[in-house]
Formats: structure tokens, sequence, C-alpha cells
């Protein structure tokens, strides 16, 4: 139902639309700084590190743009909800972007090293972050709570990958297979994917929150079914 | 928003209001309203125009006697336990254990002294100068106006600023120590640093008194008041928690009405 100021609707749908344009440059910025490690396109990470300064752009004017509305409409329930929750999705979006601009300089690195087979070793576990985001993004803009909460569940997939894959180049590391400086590379990308998955469930849980007000944070920690303190 | 951590235990109730409908001639204006209103807390009643609130607030110290054709036809309120629509009940009493304060500032056309001191002296509850001097000052010290008018207290009431007046009438119905204070947009007249003074006035008040708050404002509901009552069409649509009712409220009719998409 539309508000009675319609400069109101106007704003929140502006704000929506910043907050999909964002997650579709940050999707872009993942599958590009990946392809650019498993292929070894140093020009691809090039353009990955100077496309993030659009997603740093967008993430001040939503937050410019979600102060304004709070400043002038003083929105209540869900649309308190929706520019609160979106805020953050924001915030999340562009840590994962800044994320691929890591994945990118380590590409570039590696770019310079003798090739290392082993990077498709990350391919399980790239799958599975990006599907995570995509899922994230799906139950945001379907209005899917029930998609939101359950992206926990398959973060844990993720955690375990991921610590698979750090044994894994620990081994190659301590057994001095090739150029150390690689291995750590590896390992720091590895972790990046992994850091990707934990805050895809945070814009799944921020969508629980503003599709049905449950706070879902740190619930599975309390319930004891997940999560991975040392991380 | 306005609100403190959970109380360990459920303040008594000051209002109850039992199925209660209310007329003005045949036009029924209230329909089976019923809610409990706590002691010491603030609460807001909220909704469009014609929706019923400041008539049911005027039935709470029985303001509406005074309208011809105007009666409660079913139903009951009690205030601290006591029926109020009872014949027995003497009104003028009534309004000395529920205060008023309207819209629009009112003050009587005498000293800012004889103002406090009116009700003290209408209903004889003050015997000695000394007596009457004292509560006046505790009347004017509890509605944060002491210190801006204890050097003119003989002045004319009208020499004040419309903020100045408002609180005025706060410590006028103060001054006789009742149970409830009912607040007619108590703020629809003031400007932003007069209607921030009787904010936080209200939200010192609530440590002895039961407020009870007609707002248009929205935003001013979800500031000062601790609970918050949805009026539509002569009915208590949603009665919640202030927290509850502006972030997450139950019924659709609310959500509509306060985020402003109503009709």
């Amino acid at each position: 139902m539309s508000h009675i100021f319609r400069e109101y609707d106007q704003t929140l749908r502006q704000f929506q639309e910043m907050i999909l344009k964002m997650a579709t440059l940050t999707r872009q910025n993942l599958e590009h700084a990946m392809k650019a490690l498993l292929t070894a396109d140093t020009d691809l990470a090039h353009a990955v590190i100077a496309a993030d300064n659009d997603v740093d752009d967008l993430e001040r004017r939503v937050d410019q743009m979600g102060m304004e509305a709070l400043l002038r409409f003083h929105p209540v329930a869900s649309d308190l909800r929706m520019i609160i929750a979106s805020m953050k999705i924001s915030t999340s979006l562009e840590r994962i972007s800044d994320h691929a601009v890591g994945i990118a300089k380590r590409a570039r690195k590696l770019n310079l090293l003798p090739p290392q087979a082993e990077v498709q070793w990350l391919e399980p576990l790239y799958a599975d972050a990006y599907s995570l985001l995509r899922d994230a993004m799906d139950a945001y803009t379907q209005h899917d709570p029930d998609l939101g909460e359950s992206l926990d569940a398959k973060d844990r997939e993720i955690d375990r990958l991921h610590k698979q894959l750090t044994r894994a180049y620990s081994a190659k590391l301590e057994a001095h297979e090739g150029p150390a400086e690689a291995w750590l590379h590896l390992i720091f990308v590895s972790r990046s994917l992994e850091r990707i998955g934990d805050l895809s469930v945070n814009i799944g849980e921020e969508t629980v929150f503003l599709e049905s007000a449950k706070d879902i944070r740190h619930e599975h920690r309390k319930n004891g079914s997940g999560g991975d303190a040392s991380q | 928003m306005a609100s403190d951590s959970p109380d360990t235990q459920e303040p008594r109730p000051a209002i109850e209001v039992g199925g209660m409908d209310f007329c003005y001639g045949h036009t029924m204006a209230l329909k089976d309203i019923s809610l409990t209103v706590a002691d010491r807390k603030v609460t807001a009643f909220i909704g469009p125009s014609g929706c019923g609130k400041s008539t049911l607030l005027r039935c709470l110290n029985r303001m509406n006697d005074e309208i011809p054709g105007a009666r409660v036809t079913k139903g009951s309120i009690r205030v601290g336990g006591i029926d109020i629509l009872h014949k027995s009940v003497d009104v003028v009493k009534l309004r000395r254990e529920v205060g008023m304060v309207f819209q629009k500032s009112n003050p009587f056309p005498y000293s800012i002294f004889d103002n406090v001191a009116f009700g003290l002296r209408l209903h004889g509850s003050v015997v000695g100068k000394s007596e009457l001097e004292g509560r006046v000052e505790a009347a004017l010290r509890s509605a944060a106006l002491w210190d801006e008018v204890k050097d003119r207290l003989r002045e004319s009431a009208l020499g004040l600023s419309g903020g100045q007046q408002q609180r005025l009438c706060i410590a006028r119905s103060l001054a006789v120590n009742p149970r409830v204070v009912l607040m007619d947009e108590p703020c629809s007249a003031l400007d932003p640093i007069a209607t921030a003074r009787v904010e936080d006035l209200i939200r010192e008040l609530r440590e002895r008194y039961c407020i009870v708050i007609v707002t248009h404002s929205m935003q001013q509901a979800s500031r000062v008041s601790d609970q918050t009552a949805f009026f539509y069409l002569g009915e208590l649509v949603e009665f919640a928690d202030t927290m509850v009712i502006f972030s997450n409220p139950a019924n659709k009719l609310t959500e509509n009405y306060i985020r402003g998409t109503f009709g």
C-alpha cells in the first residue's frame, strides 16, 4: 500500500534499487576476482580493484539516503525495519566486495609466481560461497524470511571446506612444495571465501528481521548448532 | 522510544474500562471499549480525527457530562477501583482525582499564584496561608516552572509564554494531588522548545502519576509514552507497549496508520 506522502514511497523505492545495484556489482566483483585467480588473468584482477570504488560510493549513498529517510519521514514498523536492515545489508555487501578485491590482489601476486594447480581446490568453496550470497540476496528481493533463516546451515558446509583447505595448503607449506608465499595467498583466499559465507548469513538474518521483526542473530551459537569460535 | 527495562512486577491499574459504549445522541462514538491503563505510566491514545480518542479521554473524568445527549450507554469505567459512572460520584471530587490539561492552555485571568491555588481553595483542602504557599510552590516545581516564575508569582498568568502557560495549567492540575492526569494534545499549540519542555515534564511526572495523553503526533507518542492505544472509527484496534506498536504492530490497520499508508 502506498504512503500518503508520495515522496516517501519514492525514497524507499530508490533505496531498495541502490541495494540491488550494489548486490549486482558485488556479485560481479566476486565472480571476476575468482575468475582472475583461477585463470591467472591479471587484467581482470585490475578491473575488480577499480570497480570496488563504485560499491564504496553506493554504500555511502545508501547511508546518506537512509539518514535522510530517518530524518525526514520518521519511518516506523516495517518501513523502519526496511531502512535499518538495508543499511546493514549494504555494509555486508561492501565488505564482501572488499574480500573480492583482496582475492583480486592476491591473484595479481600469484600470477607473478610459478603456477600452482592446487589453486583449483578453491572452486567448490567458491561455488558454495557464491551460492550462499545469491540465496541471501534472493531472500531479500523475494521477501523470503524462510530462505534467509536457512542460510546458517549452508554456511557450516563452507566452514568445513575452509578448514579442510587450510589444512591441505598448510601441509604444502610445511612440506616446502613450491613458494611459501603462494600457499599463504591461497589460505587467505580460502579465509575470504569463508568470511563471504558469514556475511551472506548476516544478510539472511537481516532479511528475517526485515520481514518478520525477528532477531535471529547469534541464535545458532546459543543453540550450540554451529559457529566456529576459533574463526 | 520511551521504554525502560521491563518491570519486574506488573504495575497496578489506575483506570479500568470494561465493554464501554458511548453515544452522542443516537450516534455511537465508542464501541465496546475495554482497556486497563497502568498507574505510573504514560499511555498515549492515537488515531485519525473522529476515531473517539478524545471522547474516551473526556469520559475518564466525566467531562462529557457537560454535553447534552452525550452518555455512556453500556459498560464501566473504574478509576482507582471506584466506579466513576455511579450516580453517587461527586464529579468535582472526581476531577480532583483525574486532572485535565487541554490542547490550548487556559489560565484564568488571575495571578500565577492564584491560578495554582484555585483548585486548592475550591476543594477547601488547605487551611493555612503557609500551607497554601507550600503547595503552590511544590506544584510549580513539579511542573518545572518554579525557577522561571518564583519572582513574579503575583503577576498575571496571561503574561507568560504559551509553553509556560501550558506548564502552569499542568501545575494547576497537580496542585490538588490527582491520581491521573489527562492531556488532550497538550503540545499542539507550542513551539518545538516548549514542546520538548512539556514532553520532558511528562516523562518526569510518570514517576508519580498515571498520565494519559491524546496526540496526533506519532513521534510524540513514541517519545513520551510507555503504552499506546490505537483507535479507529470508535473502536480500540490495538493496545500494547509503545515499542511494539511502533516497531511491529500486530494489526494491519495500526501498521497502515502509523506508517502513513492509511486509506
